[in-house]
């Protein structure tokens, strides 16, 4: 527990979505970004993505109901979503005992990291997936790491790795609503000819998101 | 594009709250106001102003124009208020800067129909070569500086902006940062304009002209101005103070966001007096009540201590001693962003509470994703076959555009960067003293942008370099905006043509060089052929390497893209030569495995070109 914690009653949800260019980490902070200020909520949200570029690293925030602030602070995360395993660890700074932690199992290795060792004799090691869940681990007991990519390519679309994503949050009961209330506005907003697969990929991940919360019950 | 409904930013009623990214707050803002013309240079990160300009000119009525430069943006849209319409223009901050010389006199002369200058600045430099302070224009050159904390900031001020500099005839500048330009929130929405202003240009050359006799006249006349400003911004909305206690905080720009946030929850809004700051000059009243107000006060602005001299030096004159505390003090650096982890110590420190113990579990060494040069991007073949004609002892200068990522293993292609443009004066002054030919590099629209004026200077000096223009036919580093050897959308089929647009060869040889070549970097033999000559030329060569953004060309040609090339393992003995010399990020190395990414690869085929044992062959139905 944080001793020190001398804060009034935190209000609002902090999110923090993790991952790469190309994996969809705007498109789902925008979605849940819109639903959330549909419901009549107030939504804040930042982006960090540098010079942007497929597989660079790409995080954005969604803060409900929690200040004028974009930039999620050390610690206040309630939610870390992540889409890739170092994408995820590189959000350790953000997580508290009590942040509840999503986490794609499946790595988006580095272009370059094989090729760093032939051009600059550098460290070419992907690092161990299980290392990285563990160091997670350390910081939260609310982790769920699992192959968000599978689920995805079983569910018709390996880029649906977001909307899997957004249902394990939905699915977490962590947020003031219901999946299916949810579901209703996001539809809307995605394109026809991928309904399917993202309403089974959104399904998938509520199951997962809700596997985490019985653990808690359990607990 | 479809007609049935409007551009979402130009719809929404007065009163409405909805969640906007702070750059498109800046277009409603103006939108709001009446604005009638639009221009800019697009620069990271101020681009989605243009862009949103772009999509909705036409239908919001508003003259529009991606200037080919920052200083012609800035004239162009002066010159439109002069004729009473309410303008902007936008740019990053490096734009302002080159801009730097008709805005220092448009203060002066003053201006018609409300003028904002947007310029958007990026502490940490994080897609830049440097950070500045653009809120020393206030002082520097007499321009009003807006400085929102938030998206609804942009928005009110954006708004507020063009009246305002109507009312005083000064142009303003509205500086939001990184942080506020991609963050989206909550704002609220006013009305849209049912009337605008009338255009029309009235002859008075004492008053347009700023020659010496008018220029001391408009000198008395803009102190005056400036004055009435500072009044104007004291009965603004902009300078809100929150919160009471004895102990003062006074806060700008994100920065401002970040305290609130400390200060609501540590529940301090009754021990402190948060005094936010929105523009500048600062108003003296508002300095001087809120000095009075309190017993010590912490400043907490990110880059320059610009706040914090103001706050120094009014308590100073009005006889009271106070800490001031900020940057002087030590309690803030003057380098890169705040994060609201410093705000929050800080903040701490100053109310006397103990600083809130973080997470102990420290981040693992990770692998980095730094950017890199796309698949297929045809800079990497220009700098390969430029590179295997000019050699390793070449100096290259290099310039601001996706080439100058051919910094560095293996390309080795940026020995030099300075700024836009910079790249051909850089290698006429290495080519001059050292005597030996010099390489510059550049792209189409940074050519344009001030790489003419650099060519005409080395033509006259008869320097001896070859000038590489980069031509792929858009300004891809930005987002995708046209460039002026861009075709038309309506002949999109033609993208790949050299020179469908506008002729870079006719515009170089208009100036005087006779040494023109045109290549595709892919035809290797006759790219190579051309660097050849260029280099064995006298005088200044000028190589035109044509070749379409392969991003571009993907996402505007969908569907058409080349079979990509395969690895045949038995004939690869993994020599790591296409590593060493393309560094193409679909090719992949794993436990000295080479394989190529056939979802990355475009189909461009210089690697296989590389490959000294015909490993690499293009992907085949029956290969698949």
């Amino acid at each position: 527990m944080n001793a020190s914690d001398d804060r009034s009653d935190k209000t609002g949800w902090r999110i923090l979505i993790a991952g790469t260019g190309g994996q969809g980490v705007l498109t789902a902070a925008r979605l849940l970004s819109e639903a959330f200020v549909e419901l009549g909520h107030d939504v804040v949200s930042g982006q960090l993505h540098g010079m942007a570029q497929r597989g660079g690293s790409v995080q954005s925030s969604v803060i409900i109901n929690g200040g004028i602030s974009p930039v999620i602070a050390s610690g206040r995360a309630d939610v870390v979503l992540g889409f890739e395993p170092v994408e995820t660890a590189r959000t350790l700074p953000l997580m508290s005992d009590r942040t509840v932690v999503y986490m794609n199992t499946a790595p988006v290795v580095p272009f370059i990291l094989g090729q760093r060792y032939i051009l600059k004799k550098e460290d070419a090691e992907y690092p161990d997936v299980k290392g990285l869940i563990d160091r997670v681990s350390e910081a939260t007991p609310r982790v769920c790491a699992f192959d968000a990519t599978e689920i995805a390519v079983e569910t018709g679309s390996a880029k649906a790795v977001n909307i899997v994503m957004l249902g394990c949050l939905l699915g977490s009961g962590v947020l003031p609503c219901l999946a299916d209330v949810f579901w209703d506005i996001v539809a809307r907003k995605i394109p026809p000819r991928l309904a399917d697969v993202n309403a089974a990929a959104f399904s998938r991940g509520l199951d997962v998101g809700g596997r985490l919360q019985t653990l808690e019950g359990a607990r | 594009m479809g007609t049935a409904s409007k551009h979402a930013i130009l719809q929404g009623s007065p009163g409405e709250r909805m969640s906007l990214l702070g750059n498109l707050a800046i277009v409603r803002g103006a939108i709001e106001a009446g604005i009638q013309f639009f221009s800019c240079y697009p620069g990271t990160p101020s681009s989605e102003v243009g862009d949103t300009f772009a999509r909705i000119a036409g239908e919001a009525d508003v003259v529009f124009e991606y200037s080919v430069n920052e200083k012609i943006t800035v004239e162009i849209a002066f010159a439109a208020s002069l004729t009473g319409a309410r303008a902007m223009c936008g740019m990053k901050h490096l734009g302002l800067a080159y801009a730097c010389d008709p805005a220092s006199t448009m203060p002066y002369v003053g201006v018609e129909g409300g003028l904002v200058i947007v310029s958007a600045g990026d502490p940490s430099a994080i897609t830049s070569p440097n950070e500045q302070d653009q809120r020393h224009f206030a002082r520097f050159l007499y321009f009003p500086v807006f400085d929102p904390s938030t998206p609804d900031d942009a928005l009110q001020m954006t708004r507020f902006a063009f009246e305002f500099s109507e009312k005083t005839r000064l142009p303003v500048i509205l500086r939001p940062t990184t942080r506020v330009c991609h963050s989206s929130g909550m704002v609220e929405l006013g009305p849209l304009p049912d009337q605008r202003n009338e255009i029309r240009f009235t002859k008075d050359p004492s008053r347009y002209v700023p020659i010496p006799v008018n220029a001391r006249r408009m000198r008395v006349e803009m102190r005056d101005r400036f004055k009435k400003a500072e009044d104007l911004l004291a009965a603004s909305a902009f300078f809100p103070r929150t919160g009471g206690g004895r102990l003062g905080i006074i806060a700008s720009g994100v920065a401002y966001a970040y305290t609130s946030q400390v200060i609501e929850e540590l529940g301090l809004a009754s021990d402190v007096t948060l005094q936010q700051v929105g523009a500048y000059p600062i108003p003296e009243s508002v300095l001087d009540d809120f000095t009075k107000t309190v017993d010590s006060v912490l400043v907490v602005e990110q880059l320059t201590p610009f706040v914090e001299e103001c706050v120094s030096l009014s308590a100073f004159r009005n006889g009271r001693s106070m800490p001031v505390l900020g940057k002087h003090s030590g309690h803030f650096p003057s380098e890169f962003e705040y994060t609201p982890d410093l705000v929050e110590d800080v903040v701490r420190e100053f109310v006397g509470r103990e600083r809130r113990k973080r997470t102990s579990v420290s981040v693992p060494d990770l692998p980095p994703r730094p950017p890199v040069l796309c698949p297929g991007c045809p800079h990497r073949a220009t700098f390969y076959v430029a590179g295997k004609v000019f050699g390793k002892k070449t100096v290259y200068c290099n310039d601001i555009g996706c080439y100058t990522l051919g910094y560095g293993e293996p390309l080795h292609a940026c020995d030099v960067l300075l700024c836009m443009g910079s790249s051909i004066s850089q290698a006429s002054g290495i080519a001059r003293m050292t005597g030996r030919r010099t390489v510059a590099y550049l792209g189409d629209s940074t050519f344009f942008h001030s790489g003419l004026p650099a060519l005409t200077n080395a033509v006259q000096a008869n320097d001896n370099i070859t000038v590489v223009i980069l031509d792929n036919y858009i300004t891809a580093m930005t987002g995708f905006q046209p460039s002026l050897t861009t075709v038309p959308p309506a002949s999109m089929e033609a993208q790949s043509t050299p020179s469908a647009g506008f002729s870079i060869e006719a515009a170089v040889r208009g100036l005087g060089v006779t040494e023109v070549y045109s290549i595709d970097p892919y035809d290797e033999d006759e790219a190579v052929e051309a660097f050849k000559k260029a280099k064995d030329g006298t005088g200044v060569s000028v190589v035109v390497s044509h070749s379409p953004c392969a991003v571009h060309d993907r996402r505007i040609r969908k569907g058409q893209a080349q079979a990509p090339f395969t690895i045949d393992q038995e004939r690869c003995n993994a020599c790591s030569l296409c590593v060493r010399q393309l560094g193409c990020p679909a090719i992949l190395v794993t436990d000295g495995t080479y394989t190529i990414d056939a979802d990355l690869c475009t189909g461009c085929g210089l690697c296989a070109r590389v490959c000294q044992h015909d490993a690499i062959q293009r992907l085949t139905p029956e290969r698949v």
